[in-house]
């Protein structure tokens, strides 16, 4: 049963734990760092001076400062360090699962066995979510624990910490599964990253300026970035906007992908 | 009976490229077909067209009756190494053989053991870590663990040591004798000659013949060494019937043959005393270009 996912997970089982101990020092440095900035409201003072869109850009809103725990963790963990881990981890895999691993000579051996292309794809895209799913689990895990520690608990529950890693690792997935179909359709590796990484690029800067622009707010709308940062989780919970899309996405993409990849020739 | 491996008028072109052409070969139960030809000649395409990795531009390829491209039931009866076998670097053969018999659901211990044993491969180490010729053993024995019905291998004997060699013909033969269909690609005649029943000669995406083994050797041109007592004659080799190419140097001849040699041996019992014949190996570029000239009267 899914050998082929269990197979991903056993060849990933180092990488992945040392993609696990990146994640939770980070979320660990984040944590600590903070009753050094707690108790500076001269800080919350400079950043209320910067112009909105730069506010914007660094997840900060006029209703929670730097310096209590919602703005605290928006601007320095949400909006910023744990989606580009999570995206540089997602992209690289999600281009792998297919493309990568077509690039490397070694997936037409696998596919002369009976195992369909959809089975391959299904099970390689489930590894993707399961291999997200554990770094998700591992900010979260670290954060929870640390939280209580150095005052970030107040005002903010469990629950909705868990929200705001989801989300965000929601957000990797979407563009993970670009990635992942683009490799998929196409057989190349390099054009799945830098489509992706460009497109995840272009929609947080536009997510940043839309803030200012009004020529781009219709656009952020098709944004992950606009699913995540606009909706706020940490504060407001999981809604549904934070994951029906990103999960619809994902999935369309994945078929699209899966839908070529099953009928073309491979490289 | 039906042919285990047929294709039909197969064609597939990439783009301007004609890489296969309205070939048509079969394969049947028990039988060993030796697939050559040059580099660039449209051999792995054609494997890969049998395994479903790209599909015809027109034509049949057919794999046990049907398209092992979509019947995963057929790819199960099917043994296959690539021209490029290639792994993950970590993964050790008995990650890949326990790995791939879960795949199949054909997991047989005893014969993988035996497998390992008769190549001399050690099944614990890392991919990585193996020499060319080790790596290519893991690639014949995931090929072989489920004695499969089929066979179809790409230059399998490329890296193997002449020992090895002769033990993977011995595999070979051993699956023909309990009736796998077996079509391998390669480039060297002798050992082709060993263990196939027929040879397929591709040129350029297109069959050049399919003849039995020994029809093709029998024809095909033929190098000699001739060593003699004393100095010889330039001219000893003139106008022998086969011979295509003479060339003389103190008491050594070369010639070439094509076709039967007693002409050529008969000519150099006249010379001053045969001292030694040594026979050059048969060259497949040598196969390929007798073939080549001959082409019409082999169609």
């Amino acid at each position: 049963m899914l050998s082929v996912l269990r197979q991903v997970l056993w060849r990933r089982r180092i990488s992945t734990l040392w993609w696990s101990l990146g994640v939770a020092g980070f979320a660990a440095l984040l944590a600590l760092a903070y009753p050094t900035v707690r108790d500076n409201s001269e800080l919350d003072k400079t950043f209320a001076g910067l112009p909105p869109g730069v506010q914007a850009a660094l997840g900060l809103d006029p209703g929670s400062p730097l310096t209590s725990p919602v703005g605290y963790m928006n601007s320095q963990y949400f909006a910023n360090v744990l989606p580009v881990m999570l995206l540089v981890f997602g992209i690289g895999l999600a281009a792998w699962c297919i493309s990568g691993d077509e690039a490397a000579g070694t997936l037409e051996l696998l596919l002369s066995n009976p195992v369909s292309r959809i089975r391959v794809a299904a099970e390689r895209a489930s590894s993707l979510v399961v291999l997200l799913a554990v770094l998700t689990l591992v900010s979260s895990a670290t954060m929870a624990l640390l939280a209580p520690a150095v005052g970030l608990s107040k005002g903010l529950s469990l629950g909705q910490i868990v929200a705001a890693t989801t989300a965000t690792g929601l957000l990797a997935l979407s563009f993970a599964s670009l990635a992942f179909a683009v490799g998929a359709a196409t057989g190349r590796r390099s054009i799945a990253i830098s489509t992706a990484s460009t497109v995840a690029l272009v929609g947080f800067v536009i997510e940043g300026l839309a803030a200012q622009v009004k020529v781009l707010q219709p656009i952020r709308e098709a944004s992950p970035w606009h699913w995540l940062l606009g909706t706020d989780p940490l504060r407001n919970g999981l809604t549904w906007q934070a994951w029906v899309l990103p999960v619809t996405v994902s999935v369309v993409l994945f078929v699209i992908g899966t839908a070529v990849f099953a009928r073309r020739d491979l490289s | 009976m039906q042919p285990s491996i047929a294709t039909m008028e197969l064609t597939k072109r990439f783009g301007k490229l004609t890489a296969v052409s309205g070939l048509s070969i079969e394969v049947g139960p028990g039988e060993v077909v030796g697939f050559l030809g040059p580099n660039g000649a449209g051999k792995t395409t054609t494997i890969r067209l049998l395994m479903g990795f790209i599909q015809p531009t027109s034509g049949v390829a057919n794999v046990l009756g049907g398209s092992a491209a979509r019947e995963g039931a057929i790819r199960r009866r099917v043994g296959y190494l690539p021209g490029d076998f290639r792994i993950d670097p970590a993964m050790t053969g008995n990650e890949l053989f326990s790995w791939f018999g879960e795949l199949r659901q054909n997991y047989n211990r005893a014969r993988i053991g035996e497998l390992v044993e008769r190549l001399h491969l050690d099944p614990g180490r890392a991919f990585g870590t193996l020499s060319k010729g080790n790596r290519q053993k893991i690639g014949l024995v995931q090929a072989f663990q489920h004695d499969p019905d089929v066979l179809i291998l790409d230059e399998p004997t490329s890296g193997l040591d002449p020992l090895i060699q002769r033990e993977f013909l011995d595999l070979i033969r051993e699956a023909a004798d309990r009736g796998a269909s077996v079509l391998f690609s390669s480039h060297v005649l002798p050992e082709v000659e060993r263990a196939a029943h027929k040879l397929a000669i591709i040129r350029e995406g297109k069959l050049v013949t399919v003849s039995p083994v020994r029809q093709l050797l029998d024809r095909a041109r033929h190098r000699l060494e001739l060593r003699f007592a004393a100095p010889i004659n330039a001219e000893l080799f003139k106008g022998v019937p086969g011979v295509v190419e003479a060339e003389v140097r103190g008491d050594t001849a070369t010639i070439a043959v094509d076709g039967a040699v007693g002409p050529a041996m008969e000519a150099a019992l006249r010379g001053p005393g045969l001292l030694r014949v040594r026979s050059a190996g048969d060259d497949l570029e040598d196969l390929f270009i007798s073939l080549y000239d001959q082409a019409p009267e082999v169609n």
